[in-house]
């Protein structure tokens, strides 16, 4: 940890923007909306705690894998293709597959493989090489840089993945009950003197109105899962003025112990949550890409206790209308004992940040030099994946 | 020492002013030092049940719940799984599905637990000793969303961090590594030297069992609890640390059973034997000591002195504290050898601390008891309430989703969707008041009487009933603050 904090202070940001848009580049000199990609939506999906890649894409009839995984391997997976199996509760997903909008990447890791889970979901998130690489995040620069785009993130508390952006919004289910507007307005003047609250007044007073008819789940009063939470997303991202990037997150994948049981709930959720951002979006699926990442994989043998412990190279799903699924990508290192990266872990093949960048080139149209200098600094050795999406 | 202060002392270093503590924190410092000087107050705790209890009531209800299921009927309650597996403390001590007695009992001791810890920092006297317990337990947090220890983090907070936060911290360090919240939570429990006696037997009897090192909890004690992510460390010491602290574990089943069973339970079976090296130091076999040695010398190294400095001073003084700030704090842990009070000494008697422009933006817990301690509420009466709030506020008790707790700085909790939520949750505390205060009197009581003056002043006087000026306190801009 240092001690020093360079973390963008989102409302001084915002409140330079607000004194005149020419004083913050936002916009790529020549980029009309069309050729940032018009009506094409994103949608990052974090699954914090590190989802075991094995578990979900099981290489199957794998010699060393069932060797390794002993009791916890999973016999029973839906067929991809001749050699990667989809886990059985992913059975949305598998028809997704099938109609060629599901494109899982194997033996993919951000850079940072020191197997914390806060300083590689930051690593992650960042969108350096590092943990401590920035303090605001590559979606948030993103969206920085795109004409007139919006963005949101399901959260309460707004993602390190999402922050650098003044048009990063974020959302949580709102409370039951309410004051009434014009109360709330009477505070104007006072927050207009505190300039570190004042932008963040006025979006909460734009937000009471906008949420009308949102619920806190449709599972009960307190739960609200990945299926609302994609549900949540979807509902923004509709329309002509919606956010073209959203951000869920979701957690509680860290299965050290009990993990078959554990995965056959998460996993049934992750497919309800794809199903449920797919209903929801409606005809937007069709230019929508859901991309859904962990901060890394998991030990390649089970441990004593029933479950896996911190690895490196892990799974990532695309999935969505604008996808070329229907296959499975990613350079395969294998899980022989000589393939393991410290003799443990899969051996991550693909960047993290080559995956992204070939969304945000492919999908949202985000030039080369705004990938290569401001979202991903120094990732030139990290070439975009091609041809992840329809041309 | 000026009137800034004062309500510096009161509402940054404490946790917000009840009516009437600001005078009588008129010496600023004194006011601090003086709590420093008081034992720790465990008496409110003391009719809880303790963890071993419920370790037993837990392993009881597991048996019942096995029983049932043996015997065909229905498992005691079909909602025991949601009961038993909540994500939450809302869900832990929230649902109201018929339930068997015990997990009635189980649930009803979770709640009083949850209620106590707000009663006690509503009402308590010395709110910097309880911010401080509130930053130890957040320091070494422990989450319930993780099913096996979601009883045990309050009961970690009593048992574990309250009697220590104003000893040594080697003292705290221990008590925390060892109690069984913190064992479940990251797994040691379940860890086992690969060539313990108890590996060997087992993979004797059964070669396709195994069980092995798990090194959670060694990683997390170097990472976050002592030395810091960039303390020096290296993968072979968590692996080096892991096997020493094998066999650290909690009663099993059986055990619990026993009337004089201890919450720390240390199995030599389980232990991987031989000498042990970390940061280059090497400690000779010892059993359970083997761990207690190596924490010893973290809890005192240098790396830990500054990664436990930064973090009191970006709590207490700024989400970036002037470094000259954290140096001398860090210097003075190390030469008492490790004493937390002669760290939170150093850090207010520091003119660094008391700056001007020294601010904190308050967490959500911290906005929700800061209005408790103002209307003297007791919302802890209707915990549920309380814990649903703080929620639905972005705070969910004892639930941070990783052991890094909840973050610290402005950037983390100020947006706004969080600014609307404290709208939306001031009118429901507005509600709770019990005071004869006028709105406007009760801001100068919490605020002081400087920063109330002017508009918002005029803005309480001209609100349409006491309920209304009382929430449009709680939801002012100068009460989103520790200033």
């Amino acid at each position: 940890m240092s001690g020093h904090d360079h973390r963008t202070d989102p409302s001084r940001r915002r409140f330079l923007a607000a004194l005149g848009g020419t004083a913050v580049l936002t916009l790529w000199p020549g980029l009309s909306p069309a050729a940032s990609g018009g009506q094409t939506r994103l949608v990052v999906v974090l699954l914090r705690g590190a989802m075991d890649g094995l578990h979900l894409l099981p290489p199957r009839d794998d010699a060393d894998y069932l060797r390794a995984r002993g009791q916890l391997a999973v016999r029973d997976a839906l067929v991809l293709d001749g050699s990667f199996g989809l886990h059985p509760k992913m059975a949305f997903a598998h028809a997704l597959y099938a109609d060629k909008q599901l494109l899982p990447v194997v033996a993919v890791a951000p850079p940072y493989q020191r197997r914390s889970h806060f300083d590689a979901q930051d690593c992650l998130e960042n969108g350096t090489a590092s943990p401590g690489g920035a303090r605001d995040g590559w979606i948030g620069r993103c969206i920085q840089s795109m004409a007139a785009s919006e963005g949101v993130a399901i959260a309460q508390v707004m993602p390190l993945a999402m922050r650098g952006s003044e048009r990063a919004e974020i959302w949580s289910p709102p409370l039951p009950r309410d004051l009434p507007d014009a109360l709330m307005q009477q505070l104007q003047p006072l927050y207009a003197e505190d300039a570190r609250l004042a932008p963040l007044f006025a979006d909460a007073m734009a937000a009471a109105s906008s949420d009308m008819g949102d619920t806190q789940g449709k599972s009960g009063r307190s739960a609200f899962r990945l299926p609302d939470a994609m549900a949540a997303a979807a509902k923004r991202m509709r329309g002509a003025d919606a956010a073209r990037i959203a951000f869920v997150e979701d957690s509680g994948w860290d299965t050290h112990r009990g993990q078959q049981l554990a995965l056959d709930r998460k996993f049934s959720e992750l497919d309800a949550g794809l199903r449920a951002i797919r209903d929801g979006l409606g005809e937007e699926w069709s230019r929508t890409a859901v991309v859904i990442v962990t901060e890394f994989g998991r030990t390649v043998a089970a441990n004593g206790s029933g479950g896996t412990d911190h690895g490196v190279g892990g799974v990532a799903l695309l999935a969505g209308g604008a996808v070329r699924g229907g296959r499975v990508i990613g350079d395969w290192p294998g899980l022989s004992a000589g393939a393991l990266l410290e003799g443990r872990d899969l051996r991550p093949t693909t960047d993290m940040r080559a995956m992204f960048k070939g969304l945000l080139a492919g999908h949202l149209a985000v030039p080369e030099t705004a990938l290569e200098t401001r979202i991903f600094p120094d990732s030139r050795a990290a070439k975009p994946l091609s041809g992840v999406v329809n041309a | 020492m000026t009137h800034s202060a004062t309500t510096a002392a009161v509402n940054r270093f404490g946790l917000g002013a009840m009516p009437g503590e600001l005078a009588q924190a008129g010496d600023a410092r004194g006011w601090l030092q003086m709590q420093l000087r008081a034992k720790p107050d465990l008496m409110p705790f003391a009719g809880l049940p303790d963890s071993v209890q419920i370790i037993r009531r837990e392993a009881e209800y597991r048996q019942q719940r096995r029983r049932a299921r043996a015997d065909g009927g229905q498992r005691p309650g079909k909602s025991a799984d949601m009961a038993m597996a909540p994500p939450t403390a809302a869900k832990t001590v929230g649902n109201d599905i018929a339930r068997t007695p015990l997990q009635q009992e189980i649930r009803r001791d979770a709640l009083a637990d949850l209620a106590l810890r707000y009663r006690v920092a509503a009402s308590t006297s010395t709110p910097f000793v309880e911010r401080l317990v509130h930053f130890w337990s957040n320091h070494f947090a422990i989450s319930i969303d993780k099913n096996s220890a979601r009883l045990l983090a309050a009961p970690m907070e009593r048992e574990a961090i309250r009697p220590h936060v104003l000893g040594d911290f080697a003292d705290l360090l221990a008590a925390v590594e060892t109690h069984p919240g913190m064992l479940l939570y990251l797994d040691n429990a379940a860890s086992i030297g690969d060539d313990s006696m108890l590996a060997q037997r087992i993979e004797r009897r059964d070669a396709k069992r195994k069980l092995g090192l798990n090194e959670n909890l060694a990683r997390e004690i170097l990472e976050l609890h002592t030395l810091g992510v960039d303390g020096g460390y290296a993968q072979q010491d968590v692996v080096e640390l892991a096997k020493a602290i094998t066999g650290w574990g909690t009663p099993l089943r059986r055990d619990a059973q026993n009337p004089a069973a201890s919450a720390f339970v240390f199995r030599p079976g389980a232990h991987e034997p031989g000498a042990r090296s970390v940061l280059g130091k090497r400690y000779t076999e010892g059993g359970e000591a083997q761990g207690y040695a190596i924490l010893r010398d973290l809890a005192v190294h240098p790396a830990t002195a500054r990664h436990l400095s930064l973090k009191l001073a970006r709590h207490f003084v700024a989400d970036v504290p002037p470094t000259a700030l954290v140096d001398r704090m860090a210097t003075a842990f190390l030469r008492s050898n490790g004493s937390l009070p002669a760290l939170y000494r150093a850090m207010i008697d520091d003119d660094a601390a008391w700056s001007a422009d020294a601010r904190k933006f308050k967490t959500p817990e911290d906005f929700v008891i800061s209005a408790m301690r103002a209307g003297a509420m007791r919302i802890d009466r209707r915990p549920l309430v309380l814990i649903r709030l703080l929620q639905q506020l972005g705070q969910p008790t004892f639930t941070p989703r990783s052991p890094a707790g909840f973050p610290d700085t402005a950037a983390d909790w100020a947006s706004g969707d969080a600014l609307r939520k404290r709208m939306q949750a001031s009118g429901m505390l507005a509600e709770q008041l019990a005071t004869a205060r006028k709105p406007v009197e009760l801001a100068a009581d919490v605020l002081g009487v400087d920063a109330v003056e002017g508009p918002l002043a005029e803005l309480l006087r001209r609100a349409g009933s006491p309920q209304e000026g009382f929430a449009m306190l709680f939801c002012s801009p100068a009460f989103q603050w520790r200033v």
